[in-house]
């Protein structure tokens, strides 16, 4: 699930970006060193809309260097056990598929797969129903539950099940072509 | 929100109209239950869902019962407690009751379609069947498992326990079989291509990297330059046709001692439309044993297996089944990597000849064994069946009848039987013995001097070098003995030796 915060940073800066655009040089280096990160409180940055307030930088004793505590408002996306979310399948194999919902990775192991639905190999795996009336292959859109999720620094992982009521296949990329 | 156990009778006459309100609510019929209780004086009727509750309501009670005055003595002496009081209990007990019972009906709706209802019957995950990064693929719980066997080359971050791995391939057993195809398994350098790093390359070699820039276009080209990895590198002959004609009959994967970027360039050499070889490419990285390839992370019934390499050292556990290659080097620095002063193919501006090279011969061999597995004519049940006897049966053929006699080849104070030529001669079907007599056919000679290669003269016994027998070895075919003789025993390459047996079978 996506949400809007704000979160706080004591960033750190050398003296030689001190100067007329210190504020702008603040913010380019917040937004590179924190967009694309994970956490396991916040999930992974996906972006940050504003800064909110800067405030009084110390100086480190010892170093030159200053820290400013920054409080910025970011997008961030988290998922978490029992959601629901939809994901774009990536790989096939006889174990499961693995999907992605953004910079989130899911794994669905064939135990969590509708029984009915067997997998074929060949140049485009997939998982098939027994009257081939629904298939899952790579592209193809899949709404799953979430059951488990684990973040690292740069990555969140999750398993998920299509095996509930209203889960599974949305979009096929094979019919609409 | 736990509703405490002391109130007033004015709060239980609200908690009375609120509960009322909820029983009418909820249709649920563990709170019906709870309503009728209101009323009437049996004690709370417990449905299955809240077992728990009982024992939960039961410490309340006890709570209540010491904290609240007007309360006298428990719940279960319930007969003698007066109606008002005890329906204001109850209705207390009710309310917390609902309360929590939402409550916990809102907690608890993830763990129930977990553990029971949506996931099937029987769903124990104690013993978890894999880890995808710590978390069990089938419930969600992260354990650090170290058991089981490492996938890395399906996912970087996958593990499987034994128990999965049995069942995924049983089922892939049950697959393969329905489809009629067996699995390869197939080596890459000296295999199917070989390679060599460019900084090896010697001046006779360098027309090859001038021929590569006319060659962009060409789907049949069999010579690559890998700049990402500064190496050059030379496909078989008929590899493609090879790879093609076997993907109708095997299930193919690739499994090298090398790392895995340079098996994925070469993947997408041998197989740029991913049909063969997706997520299926083995590499060094994924051995579970040093400097030792396993079917262990393979996900195919051994039975199956036929393996395609050029050293058998690295299949120790499984050398039934395995087919031994002849090596191909095409590259000077690969024949001197082998201690051979030959010129290579490259400089003689050579080639193996497609017709009937070394993966031609093998292709053979490999529709004669899959001829054989599905054979109708051996009843309907493949399931039981096994490639590697299959195997050996048709190596045991090559040099039926056959009874040989070594003379200086391998020293005599050395057990005679452990000498890999004996066992190779054994291996393809001839029996072996160390001295002669009428009934040998064959003397194995280095020396036409010697008491045997004399006596076979003599005798009008055949008197062969060694070389014989391992070409028979790699193309599979007894060869000619007039080919071998000792007087033009070569002292270079088994790549020599056997197109010089090609060239005199044309």
């Amino acid at each position: 699930m996506f949400f809007h915060i704000t979160l706080e940073r004591n960033m750190q800066l050398h003296p030689r970006h001190f100067g007329p655009h210190l504020r702008d040089k603040l913010v380019a280096k917040l937004m590179k060193d924190v967009e694309g990160t994970c956490s396991g409180r916040h999930g992974f940055v996906v972006a940050i809309t504003g800064v909110e307030d800067i405030g009084k930088g110390l100086i480190r004793e010892g170093t030159g260097f200053v820290t400013f505590p920054v409080k910025y408002q970011a997008v961030v996306f988290r998922p978490f056990k029992g959601e629901i979310l939809e994901a774009v399948v990536t790989m096939v194999n006889k174990m499961g598929f693995f999907a992605e919902a953004g910079p989130v990775q899911i794994f669905v192991s064939n135990h969590l797969i509708p029984d009915d639905m067997e997998f074929q190999s060949g140049d485009m795996p997939n998982y098939t129903t027994s009257d081939g009336s629904v298939k899952i292959q790579k592209d193809s859109e899949v709404r799953l539950k979430i059951i488990g999720t684990r973040v690292d620094a740069t990555e969140i992982f999750c398993i998920g099940t299509i095996k509930d009521d209203f889960l599974g296949v949305i979009n096929d990329p094979g019919v609409t072509a | 929100m736990l509703v405490v156990a002391k109130s007033p009778a004015a709060e239980a006459s609200y908690f009375l109209d609120y509960y009322s309100h909820y029983a009418n609510y909820k249709q649920d019929h563990t709170f019906n239950a709870l309503s009728m209780s209101l009323g009437a004086e049996s004690s709370l009727q417990s449905s299955s869902s809240s077992e728990d509750f009982a024992a939960f309501l039961d410490s309340e009670l006890e709570l209540a019962s010491c904290d609240s005055s007007p309360n006298e003595g428990d719940v279960t002496n319930n007969e003698e407690i007066d109606p008002p009081q005890r329906s204001k209990k109850q209705k207390m007990e009710g309310f917390k009751t609902s309360e929590d019972l939402e409550t916990e009906r809102l907690v608890k709706p993830i763990e129930e379609h977990i553990g029971t209802s949506t996931l099937g019957k029987n769903v124990i995950c104690p013993p978890h069947p894999g880890f995808f990064k710590g978390l069990c693929i089938r419930c969600g719980q992260i354990e650090e498992d170290e058991s089981g066997v490492a996938f890395g080359y399906i996912h970087k971050d996958l593990r499987l326990g034994n128990v999965e791995m049995a069942r995924l391939r049983g089922a892939d057993l049950k697959s393969l079989l329905h489809k009629k195809k067996l699995i390869l398994i197939l080596d890459l350098d000296h295999t199917l291509l070989n390679s060599t790093r460019l900084v090896d390359v010697i001046s006779d070699e360098e027309y090859l990297l001038r021929q590569i820039d006319g060659m962009k276009d060409d789907s049949d080209r069999s010579l690559f330059r890998l700049d990402s990895m500064h190496m050059l590198t030379k496909l078989r002959p008929f590899v493609h046709n090879f790879l093609k004609e076997a993907s109708s009959l095997f299930e193919m994967y690739i499994y090298t001692m090398a790392e895995r970027s340079y098996a994925i360039e070469i993947a997408k050499l041998l197989d740029p439309g991913k049909v063969y070889f997706d997520s299926k490419v083995i590499t060094q990285a994924d051995c579970t044993q040093r400097h030792q390839k396993g079917l262990d992370v393979v996900l195919g019934a051994e039975s199956l297996v036929v393996i395609l390499d050029d050293t058998e050292v690295v299949w120790q556990r499984h050398k039934d089944n395995l087919i031994q290659m002849e090596r191909y080097h095409f590259f000077a620095s690969s024949c001197r990597q082998f201690g051979f002063n030959a010129k290579s193919l490259s400089e003689l501006m050579k080639d193996e000849r497609e017709s009937d090279g070394a993966l031609a011969t093998v292709l053979k061999i490999l529709k004669r064994t899959h001829q054989m597995f599905f054979d109708p004519a051996l009843g309907s049940d493949v399931s039981t069946r096994d490639v590697r006897p299959l195997l050996k049966g048709i190596r045991q053929e090559i040099l039926q009848g056959c009874k040989i006699v070594f003379s200086r080849v391998f020293p005599s104070n050395s057990p005679a039987q452990d000498q890999p030529i004996w066992k190779m001669a054994e291996q393809l079907g001839a029996t072996c013995c160390t001295e002669v007599d009428p009934s040998v056919t064959h003397v194995i000679s280095t020396d036409t001097g010697t008491q045997k290669a004399h006596w076979a003269t003599q005798n009008k016994k055949f008197l062969v070098n060694p070389h014989w027998i391992e070409a028979s070895n790699f193309l599979w075919q007894r060869q000619k003995e007039e080919n071998f003789s000792i007087s033009n025993l070569p002292s270079h390459t088994i790549v020599d030796c056997t197109s010089k047996a090609q060239e005199s079978v044309q």
